[in-house]
């Protein structure tokens, strides 16, 4: 394994709500390596997104990241913080602790090494403002970031206080320059939007759903990310469209080396595009590993379920096999002290109500499953009697 | 050029609002009751000066006649004379001093509510549950409970008498001879100006800062959960900048509207107002020439009120459609 370009430790993430505290993400450790597509999969609620956001600092009120940190490896920005306080835990050798940066800082990155693509394009753009502008305003933004790294990282961004004034108050003023909006025409021509000159001066609501979501993408691509995290890229479109977008993205990948974190629910998404997978469930990764790892040998039962549940062709007669009873409620108090996948799972068993703790697994060096089968073989007469988590 | 055309619909749709209005204030005169020769007439006068006077009136021809001439005369601006005032023309009297008092005071209070609410507004949201949002909530509460008389008398109580330099009970001059001693050397008149203007503006204005305030906040709060603020967080657009060119100007679009019909009632409807103040305006004149039965001078009174009120109109629409291109399309 090489050195990673993303490193995830213990990422913990609680929404405060009125019902009680709901624990979205709950210790999530992962690698990403530079250029690779790190996939996370898992059904909805099982806090996936909420793990996206909180990678790029998005999670909003009452949502907050209450523990752990996100590395991520920027040598200029660790050394430069080691400059200004030598004993500074934000950053470990070419490492920085995202968490650790202030605000200005974190934001910074957000416009240049992180970029986003959201599940539903036709929300993600703001409806009165033309498509090819709100790509302008990215490339903008990073065209400042390199002009002026230091300004950047100041409240207004390096607009200066009268600019930013008039700009935001006139709006014929325009902070936008031209060489952006030639650049985000580019930028479109390169997601292969067929006429992108025009297109650009478009509204989002002139575009189809696969259109939007190409020019998602290019508005991504316009800050040239290090990492770009990709929070079903495809879920809102139609299957023909999927299939298409999900080549262009991969096309891109490929082409410009963008380490992606790419969430799904979608398995045949996964096995196309990743090259190691994380599967959460309940807040919590349950297993990870190489894309062989858990389509060859998933070691934990959960991930089999999902196996079993979606369709292939190669094995048409089999019936699909649904994971039995729902995804469990993520409420702090309603969680219990034991395998949250106890009570859908199989092959319990009466150790199960110990918490399982990260095993490793058979297969690749960073195969692990959260699930005592992975240490152990399945022992049937340890089984945990049928419909034991019924009363409780 | 797409704006022309929208344009040129809205004025075509606005002339029939007007012929409208103009048809209805005309036989609204039939079936009040309470006649312009009886209230002109001395009490002990015969029917022979009855006769003559409704005769000089034009009220004489039978109504299909008269409103042949009515509407043939307003087509080329023509609003005849005054009805209790016979050489005095209704269009003078009407425009030149009560139609400018009062438009002068309405767009007054507008554009000082849209100065104080629209910043209290979105502060109040980016905010939200800080001091600063419980001291906005609470102003814009106590701004849409308190009457409008009563403010102003407070205002005249506790601002006008003790201060001394603010007059009240008299109306000031008007803007444009203001802007026309300033040209000519003499500032005066409009410090005068904006003396006389200030209390009637604040009280006619706070309603509707506190409205606008609710509004923004409200409506910010709203824009502000949408997906695409995040979207403009994720590529680094200064949080400002998502603030003000994005989720401000996506809320302004039903704040325009609001504005629009408020200012359209506020040019007729200021009457409250323009009593406490003895503003002169366009209210208190037509409760004046109601009360005269004089006719000709109503109906020129209503015309220039839904004139007023159309053309404000059109301008929200366009507004509008500058805001949120998806109108145009329609």
């Amino acid at each position: 394994m090489g050195e990673p370009i993303l490193r995830v430790e213990d990422l913990t993430t609680r929404f405060f709500t009125e019902e009680g505290q709901i624990n979205a993400v709950e210790g999530v450790s992962f690698d990403v390596e530079p250029g690779e597509v790190f996939g996370i999969v898992g059904e909805s609620g099982s806090g996936k997104s909420v793990t996206a956001l909180s990678l790029v600092d998005l999670v909003e009120s009452p949502g907050r990241i209450t523990n752990g940190s996100v590395w991520f490896r920027e040598p200029a920005l660790a050394a430069r913080i080691r400059e200004d306080d030598p004993d500074t835990a934000a950053a470990d050798g070419e490492m920085v602790d995202l968490r650790r940066l202030d605000d200005n800082e974190r934001r910074a990155l957000r416009g240049t090494e992180f970029a986003m693509i959201f599940q539903d394009p036709m929300s993600s753009f703001n409806p009165s403002i033309t498509v090819g502008t709100q790509i302008a305003e990215a490339v903008e933004v990073q065209r400042r970031a390199t002009a002026n790294p230091r300004a950047v990282r100041s409240r207004t961004q390096g607009f200066g206080l009268l600019k930013f004034l008039t700009t935001s108050m006139v709006p014929t003023v325009d902070y936008v320059s031209e060489e952006s909006r030639d650049r985000a025409v580019e930028l479109l021509d390169t997601v292969g939007i067929p006429d992108p000159a025009s297109r650009a001066t478009e509204y989002p609501h002139q575009f189809s759903g696969g259109m939007l979501q190409r020019a998602m993408i290019a508005q991504a691509l316009a800050t040239e990310p290090s990492v770009l995290v990709a929070d079903e890229p495809t879920t809102a479109l139609d299957v023909t469209i999927q299939a298409q977008i999900l080549n262009t993205l991969g096309d891109l990948q490929a082409e410009y080396g963008m380490t992606t974190v790419l969430i799904t629910h979608n398995l045949g998404v996964i096995a196309r595009m990743c090259d190691r997978v994380g599967v959460m469930y309940a807040g919590e990764f349950v297993e990870r590993g190489s894309l062989e790892d858990l389509f060859e040998r998933p070691s934990h039962p959960y991930t089999e379920g999902l196996l079993g549940s979606s369709p292939a062709l190669d094995n048409g007669d089999r019936r699909l096999q649904p994971i039995a009873g729902n995804v469990p409620s993520l409420l702090d108090e309603e969680m219990p002290d034991r395998c949250y996948f106890a009570d859908r799972c199989p092959k319990a068993m009466s150790e199960c109500l110990d918490k399982p703790p990260e095993f490793d697994a058979d297969g690749s060096e960073g195969h692990r499953a959260r699930c005592y089968l992975a240490r152990d073989a399945y022992d049937p007469g340890d089984a945990l009697p049928e419909g034991y988590f019924d009363e409780s | 050029m797409q704006y022309g055309r929208f344009l040129l619909r809205r004025v075509f749709h606005s002339l029939f609002v007007i012929w409208g209005a103009a048809t209805v204030v005309f036989l609204l005169r039939f079936i009040t009751p309470g006649d312009p020769v009886t209230a002109l007439a001395p009490p002990d006068a015969g029917d022979e000066v009855r006769a003559a006077l409704e005769r000089r009136l034009g009220l004489d021809d039978p109504i299909h006649v008269q409103y042949f001439e009515y509407i043939t005369d307003l087509m080329v601006g023509d609003f005849g004379n005054s009805m209790e005032v016979l050489d005095r023309s209704v269009l003078d009297w009407i425009f030149w001093t009560r139609f400018l008092r009062s438009l002068e005071l309405a767009i007054s209070a507008t554009i000082l509510a849209i100065v104080i609410a629209i910043p209290l507004g979105v502060v109040s949201a980016r905010r939200r549950h800080t001091p600063a949002d419980y001291s906005a909530t609470l102003f814009s509460l106590g701004g849409i409970s308190t009457p409008n008389f009563w403010l102003g008398l407070m205002l005249i109580l506790l601002i006008a008498v003790p201060v001394g330099f603010i007059p009240t009970g008299t109306p000031g001059p008007l803007l444009h001879e203001a802007v026309g001693d300033l040209f000519a050397g003499d500032p005066g008149t409009l410090g005068d100006w904006l003396r006389f203007m200030f209390l009637p503006a604040l009280t006619l204005g706070t309603y509707f800062t506190a409205l606008i305030t609710r509004l923004t906040r409200s409506g910010m709060l709203e824009e502000i959960g949408k997906a695409y603020v995040k979207a403009c967080r994720a590529k680094g657009l200064p949080e400002t900048l998502t603030m003000y060119r994005h989720v401000l100007r996506n809320t302004l679009i039903p704040i325009v509207t609001i504005l629009g019909l408020q200012l359209g009632t506020l040019i007729g409807g200021a009457i409250i107002t323009e009593t406490v103040f003895e503003w002169n305006g366009l209210g208190q004149l037509l409760i004046e020439r109601i009360n005269a039965r004089d006719w000709t001078m109503i109906q020129g009174i209503v015309i220039i009120i839904a004139i007023g009120f159309v053309t404000i109109n059109t301008v929200v629409d366009l507004l509008y459609a500058y805001l949120d291109p998806r109108v145009m399309e329609e």
